[in-house]
């Protein structure tokens, strides 16, 4: 009996690693879990994108459930999920952009210049499509920081009381949208 | 020889300042700390990488709030505490012990004593004295004629 144990030992230790390494197969590496998830979003006062002196903070956002997408023109992906964001904000989605400045080479941009920002952020949501109630410019990536962002695109989720929900990162398209977001949008109404 | 000791020497204490030199400190003391954090944190983008090492943009964000933190007068824990609180325990390469990651320290040891426990047994198997009688004797010398005889013959 023992020997029979022992004689199927290495087989089932092969089964094992294969189960472990096939679901790695399937793992996505930039799907980690993010600290905020269910804390209420960080208090923050932050400019708009487009209009001069007005000014966004965390107790103005409150009150209805929205998206918040981190995004820039200089980030090919957030250009890709313009159009499907744009579908979702005429289905009565509520989406509000953080956008997440970043020269092109972080290193040997010149300085910040809001008019040319402007011009190319308006070109960009004319072509591809505008989901956005409204941006909000995180010229130092500190509310990005706080929410533990890492780069764009990335979305979170937020509830009518200001909790963070979800946290996505990468592109959203209808697969994701399906299988992540829809079914917490159907709790929350 | 003394010289090749010298300009190695040279070449270690550099790099090991470097990252401290582009930031002024007010102490020596939150500059090592500052050395210590930024090799210990990851960068949430380049995953291999922790956040002394890469360039991209959110590790240098991370490093200036490191920075400020430490300014701040923030001991090592509380730094890493901050970071853990917005990037999740994925941000520092030392991973808490919690049920899911139990298993990384109790594997090692179960091998090592499977392994050990394996080994004795055996050890104890094989130095089992064997039983050997007078009737074993007997029938031993008897085989021994038996053969002696067939080769005779």
């Amino acid at each position: 009996m023992n020997r029979k144990l022992l004689a199927i030992a290495p087989l089932l230790a092969f089964a094992f690693i294969c189960i472990f390494l096939y679901q790695g197969l399937f793992a996505n590496p930039r799907e980690i879990q993010t600290g905020r998830i269910g804390h209420e979003m960080p208090a923050f006062t932050l400019p708009d994108l487009m209009q001069d002196n007005k000014q966004w903070t965390n107790e103005a956002l409150k009150g209805e459930v929205y998206l918040l997408n981190v995004w820039g023109t200089w980030c090919p992906t957030c250009l890709a999920e313009l159009g499907y964001l744009t579908k979702l904000r005429e289905q009565g989605v509520k989406i509000i952009g953080l956008y997440y400045v970043q020269g092109y080479d972080a290193d040997f941009d010149g300085p910040f210049d809001m008019q040319a920002l402007r011009t190319e952020v308006q070109d960009m949501l004319e072509r591809a499509g505008n989901p956005y109630q409204f941006n909000i410019l995180d010229l130092h990536r500190t509310l990005s920081l706080d929410l533990g962002v890492s780069g764009a695109p990335e979305t979170f989720l937020i509830d009518k009381n200001g909790t963070i929900l979800l946290h996505h990162t990468g592109d959203i398209n209808p697969r994701v949208w399906r299988s992540k977001f829809a079914p917490m949008m159907q709790e929350l109404k | 020889m003394k010289w090749l000791l010298f300009s190695l020497s040279l070449l270690l204490t550099t790099s090991a300042l470097a990252q401290a030199d582009r930031y002024v400190f007010d102490t020596d003391e939150q500059a090592v700390r500052f050395e210590e954090l930024t090799k210990e944190l990851r960068c949430p983008k380049c995953q291999n990488q922790n956040i002394a090492d890469s360039d991209a943009i959110v590790a240098k964000d991370l490093r200036e709030r490191v920075v400020e933190l430490v300014k701040e007068g923030n001991t090592k824990d509380e730094v890493i505490d901050y970071m853990i609180d917005r990037y999740g325990y994925f941000v520092h390469y030392d991973p808490p012990v919690t049920p899911a990651t139990l298993v990384l320290w109790v594997l090692p040891v179960l091998i090592v004593i499977v392994g050990f426990g394996f080994i004795v047994i055996r050890q104890r198997k094989a130095s089992v004295k064997q039983t050997w009688s007078n009737q074993d004797e007997v029938l031993l010398n008897k085989l021994i004629e038996q053969n002696k005889r067939q080769e005779q013959s």
